[in-house]
């Protein structure tokens, strides 16, 4: 975001920035809210007669190649590409706080051969991995999700082990462990809540990230297969209309870009809320 | 004998840090280990509740209530951590977590060791917090809305919360001013009389041996070099090293000890 630092107080500036990405959650979640409870039209369902028309009151954002509408594939789109990046997040969230957690927790062997697994995960880079799993599985977006899961939860196992690994060392959990509280309870009660910060900023910055990636590899046709609307798919799709109906690229390239910005103020924002030391020295 | 340390050495694989330890504690005495900083004196006192990190070795053997805690299985030492052997420590900030509220550390170690009635949990952290002249305002409280002396009395409360055999105190006086720190082990010593448990007091100041102690040992370079009763030891030092940390201590009451001048006066 420094290319947008307009000179502003730090803190204004930082509520204008919560408050642009506050309202544009809150637009978002509302528009699919509403895909969900009113569908015009068949996303997938084509009708060459009314291919590539214009701006209508039936469609309100014209129609693609196929005649179908492109206001709805644009919001169903959101939901899927969304939805999935959500669902890849989620899941490597799920493999690598724990593991970080235990690794930082229990030292020793566990943490050498925790952290020498996600070393290995972490030589391939999600592109390479995500390529290779759709040439040995097929294409799909299934598959694009479990490259993303596998290449990710290694940063948040590091980042979780790092906090984990320093607050352990200190007293209060050398009180519960010696006041006879299980390994398990310590783990989750005194030492989940203290990464729960960190791990939330990194998740939001990822999460732009990854909905890029999927787009991406939608486009190059190795991530969600037609005729599910998809951001990138559909990107791809209207390629070859460029010259004469360009606002078919245009739809779904905002879409990304002002996701992926506003996953990105939000990230920067809780950034900020999170960062303890910067708070001491204003 | 509460407790019995038999030849106990610490030490990774290159360098032994305590070295060939022995000493016993009767039930219901004030046990002082002395010595500089370290010496050994911690890392002994945490190896009683199997509380070291794991590439420190152990030998010997650590007799407590009969049992060799050692050869004990994971859950069995866990029965017994806080519930028959408890600690206080000299950090008193960093011994509670910080998102937590003083009730809810009470709760938690009393739901770990099987007591499920929340009424009745609430009803002995009260009293607990009580006995240690603290009132029940400090339930709701988080570690950092109290003072040290009001935490390191929160920790004696924990301490004593599940009545244990033995208390080890490491160091409790050390960051504390010296009037909250004399109110703290008065204050332990009152709690040491009604529950008739046993203590073993790692320190380094020379004051509260002689005020509290009933036998010490001290302690140089993860050796005992001289234990025994407290009066035989202050009075008639042994060694030479005992004999050099008594005349370090400092008496307010007379002057320097002879044989120092004041700095300046030179």
């Amino acid at each position: 975001m420094t290319g947008l630092s307009i000179r502003l107080p730090r803190a204004k500036k930082n509520r204008i920035q919560a408050g642009i990405a506050l309202l544009g959650v809150v637009f978002f979640s509302a528009v699919f809210i509403y895909t969900f409870l009113y569908l015009r039209h068949d996303p997938v369902l084509t009708d060459l007669d009314r291919r590539l028309l214009g701006m209508s009151l039936q469609h309100p954002l014209g129609t693609d190649q196929l005649g179908r509408d492109v206001l709805t594939r644009l919001l169903l789109g959101g939901q899927q590409t969304l939805g999935y990046s959500l669902l890849a997040l989620m899941v490597a969230l799920f493999i690598g706080v724990p593991f970080g957690i235990i690794s930082g927790y229990k030292r020793g062997l566990v943490d050498r051969v925790f952290m020498r697994i996600g070393d290995a995960f972490l030589s391939f880079p999600d592109t390479i991995v995500a390529i290779v799993l759709s040439g040995l599985m097929g294409p799909g977006i299934g598959n694009l999700v479990l490259a993303i899961v596998l290449v990710k939860w290694v940063s948040y196992a590091r980042l979780v082990r790092s906090t984990v690994l320093s607050e352990s060392q200190k007293d209060y959990v050398l009180i519960a462990r010696i006041n006879g509280l299980s390994s398990r309870k310590i783990m989750r009660k005194h030492l989940l809540p203290h990464v729960v910060g960190h791990v939330l900023v990194l998740a939001s910055l990822d999460l732009g990230k990854i909905i890029l990636l999927i787009s991406a590899f939608s486009y190059i046709g190795l991530g969600a297969q037609p005729p599910m609307p998809e951001w990138g798919a559909m990107l791809n799709d209207s390629r070859p209309y460029f010259q004469s109906r360009p606002e078919l690229m245009i739809y779904p390239g905002l879409a990304i870009v002002s996701v992926v910005l506003l996953t990105n103020m939000l990230g920067d924002y809780l950034r900020d809320r999170f960062d303890v030391k910067k708070e001491v020295q204003q | 004998m509460i407790l019995s340390l038999e030849q106990v050495s610490i030490g990774t694989r290159e360098k032994k840090i305590v070295d060939n330890v022995s000493l016993s504690i009767r039930e219901g005495e004030w046990y002082a280990l002395v010595g500089q900083s370290g010496s050994g004196k911690s890392l002994l006192s945490q190896a009683i509740g199997r509380m070291l990190s794991p590439n420190l070795q152990v030998e010997g053997k650590i007799i407590f209530n009969d049992h060799d805690l050692q050869s004990l299985s994971p859950k069995e030492i866990r029965a017994i951590r806080g519930q028959k052997l408890a600690y206080i420590f000299q950090d008193y900030q960093g011994s509670f977590t910080p998102f937590r509220t003083i009730g809810q550390h009470f709760h938690e170690y009393q739901k770990a060791h099987g007591n499920r009635d929340s009424k009745s949990r609430k009803a002995k952290t009260i009293e607990a917090l009580e006995s240690v002249g603290l009132d029940e305002t400090l339930y709701k409280r988080y570690p950092f809305q109290l003072s040290g002396g009001q935490l390191q009395r929160v920790s004696i409360a924990l301490a004593l919360l599940l009545s244990p055999d033995l208390i080890i105190a490491d160091e409790i006086t050390t960051a504390l001013d010296s009037v909250s720190g004399h109110r703290v082990l008065e204050l332990l010593a009152k709690r040491q009389k009604e529950t008739g448990c046993t203590i073993l007091f790692i320190t380094h100041d020379w004051r509260h041996v002689r005020r509290y102690a009933t036998r010490l040992a001290v302690m140089k370079n993860g050796k005992i070099v001289e234990s025994g009763g407290k009066h035989r030891i202050l009075d008639h030092p042994q060694h030479e090293y005992t004999k050099q940390l008594i005349q370090a201590a400092p008496i307010l009451q007379r002057g320097l000890p002879s044989g120092l001048e004041e700095v300046g006066s030179v």
